[in-house]
């Protein structure tokens, strides 16, 4: 059984722990004067984050937890469980508390610590190293510098007016969270979407994922030393998000999803495939003939498929280790000619020639997905209860929970791919040199603000 | 590699030309001599995300790709905030990257703009410090959810002529 997400609610009387797994659902009630229960994280190590959040959030402790450290709250977080309630005000800076980092002693061994800023254009978050020299002994990843408190920015709000915020969760994966949403509110509607928006969304789902891909597939080789594929790549991606602006009115496809069809130009975007497709192909031929760059991808940053496995891993970090693990696989997409796509090595070529593979294929999908008409699926009336969508973002799955209570969102909760992912990357780590981790971090690309939410 | 060189001459030069559009032609010349004139031809940026979605950080990655290619206009995204002249930032500040906020922007050597980017127009969260120009002293805004590559470089051009 696969470990997706647990996450906790209040209740009038009570507090819930929830567990979602591939195949079901477990609801724990906790009694609020003595929140305490048993951890998962002997069976599922990635459910340790889960636990630390929890206990930040609500105040919830897990009985024989090896890491009680917070998680969400840094060194000058006051003592708070904000998504209680009862708590609803401004909060000021407590004094410093030192966080302890998880440490490997001896010898000749130091740390290194990179960020919370980088020294780039990307977002911030803390990587702690253990070194021996060169060689990388141990990385603690550390994040939730972006946290801004999503879940409960959304409670309170109608139903329809979440997608405002749902859709700045993570900028990279807006769309697949836009689609996630909708598919909540249709949940909550009572609906089926229609097919034609089905499709229309579909579209736009895999013209993301085509822009996150070719944005990686430039940046890998380019952290190896190899810049004229980030040329070629990033000019491709941006063709990418010049064609969402004209066929949605947003680079980032902001406000696309609905629950509608948009008037699209399809001649536009066939065109568009078809010249990717042959520019994707080329480069393919192109950088498999760089053997220095094939020279630093190749055997680094190893993910042994039962490591991927009991780390719960999703999306490319997961299918690359050899774990057929697609969301898009529900019967549904196969029609378009989909298969889940996998190699077997785990390493950075493994993720590497996977998003070639995957943006290829993803152009075959949008070809064949073109063939919709107008229409739209009407949301009204959402029912309270509780609802839990699935979709396959660029990053991997994407799962959201929403709770609606007297017509108001009640609770909010995503798992972003990323959450499992991070927790997986230091596995990745021994065996490689302290200057292959970049390589390593960019070929599972992982979101920040999506993690952090 | 013969054949990356062969295409290479076929399709010519991808950097958008400057006659393909006037108006942005003339922002970009304009912000040239600018930046010769009052930067010494180079001005440094530093970019820190304080909290955005990531949006603005991949439209200003987009800014160095072949189409904008904004170094040529003298403008460098720099590694540390010591070389820089401008902190760029974007997304509202968080509690948890206030402080690291701060420090980024008092390793910048004088004198020093603060420029801000995108309009992040989320609900007030207990987590949310608020947004940058209640923090730093804001010298230019540029709009936009996430403003585009063009958008920022008509900003860029805004903000020197507003420092003169």
């Amino acid at each position: 059984m696969r470990f997706i997400a647990r996450f906790a609610q209040e209740l009038s009387d009570r507090f819930e722990v929830i567990d979602i797994y591939d195949k079901k659902k477990i609801v724990t009630p906790v009694d609020k004067h003595n929140p305490i229960l048993p951890t998962l994280t002997r069976t599922y190590p990635a459910a340790i984050w889960f636990e630390r959040k929890i206990r930040d959030d609500f105040g919830i402790d897990f009985e024989q937890s090896f890491d009680t450290r917070p998680l969400v709250h840094h060194e000058r977080f006051p003592n708070i469980h904000p998504m209680r309630k009862d708590f609803n005000k401004a909060i000021d800076f407590a004094p410093f508390r030192p966080y302890p980092y998880e440490r490997i002693e001896g010898e000749g061994i130091f740390e290194v610590g990179v960020g919370p800023i980088h020294a780039g254009i990307i977002e911030p978050g803390h990587f702690h190293f253990s070194q021996e020299g060169e060689a990388i002994l141990h990385l603690e990843v550390r994040h939730f510098y972006k946290y801004r408190g999503i879940e409960k920015m959304m409670e309170g709000f109608e139903p329809f007016q979440g997608f405002e915020i749902v859709q700045k969760i993570s900028g990279n994966e807006s769309i697949a969270y836009q689609i996630a949403y909708l598919l909540l509110l249709a949940q909550a509607a009572g609906v089926e979407l229609d097919e034609n928006v089905r499709r229309f969304n579909a579209l736009l789902l895999e013209l993301e994922r085509l822009a996150h891909h070719l944005t990686d597939l430039g940046f890998i080789p380019n952290d190896a030393g190899f810049a004229p594929a980030l040329a070629y790549c990033s000019m491709l991606a941006e063709d990418t998000r010049r064609l969402l602006k004209k066929i949605c009115g947003h680079r980032f496809g902001f406000g696309a999803v609905r629950g509608e069809t948009l008037d699209i130009d399809k001649k536009a975007v066939q065109d568009y495939i078809d010249q990717t497709r042959q520019k994707l192909l080329f480069f393919k031929e192109w950088i498999t003939q760089i053997p220095s760059l094939w020279d630093r991808l190749d055997n680094t940053g190893i993910l042994p498929r039962h490591k991927a496995i009991k780390y719960s891993t999703v999306g490319i970090v997961a299918r690359a280790s050899g774990i057929a693990l697609d969301r898009r696989k529900d019967g549904w997409y196969d029609q378009f000619g989909f298969a889940p796509l996998t190699t077997s090595k785990g390493d950075v070529a493994a993720r590497f020639t996977l998003r070639l593979e995957e943006a290829l294929q993803s152009c075959d999908l949008i070809s064949n997905l073109l063939d919709f008409s107008k229409a739209n699926t009407p949301l009204e009336n959402f029912a309270d209860g509780e609802y839990v969508s699935f979709i396959e973002s660029s990053l991997g799955e994407v799962m959201l929970y929403l709770r609606i209570q007297e017509g108001r969102i009640d609770r909010f909760f995503a798992r972003d791919p990323s959450f499992v992912n991070w927790q997986a990357l230091h596995l990745m780590m021994p065996g490689n040199i302290i200057a292959d981790f970049p390589l390593i971090n960019k070929s599972c690309d992982l979101s920040y603000a999506g993690n952090d939410l | 590699m013969i054949r990356f060189w062969q295409k290479r001459l076929k399709e010519g030069i991808k950097t958008q030309n400057l006659w393909a559009d006037e108006e942005m032609a003339a922002i970009k010349k304009e912000l040239r001599s600018q930046i010769a004139k009052r930067f010494a031809g180079s001005l440094a940026i530093r970019m820190v995300d304080s909290g955005s979605c990531n949006a603005c950080e991949a439209e200003c990655n987009a800014l160095s790709n072949p189409y904008y290619d904004l170094e040529r206009l003298g403008i460098h995204f720099v590694a540390s905030p010591r070389h820089a002249d401008i902190l760029l930032v974007s997304g509202v500040v968080t509690f948890n990257m206030y402080h690291h906020l701060l420090d980024a922007y008092k390793q910048l050597p004088n004198p020093k703009w603060v420029v801000t980017l995108g309009e992040c127009a989320l609900p007030s969260s207990f987590a949310i410090k608020g947004p940058v120009e209640q923090i730093l002293p804001v010298a230019h805004h540029i709009p936009g959810c996430p403003p585009e590559p063009d958008d920022i470089i008509r900003g860029l051009l805004q903000f020197i002529r507003k420092i003169q």
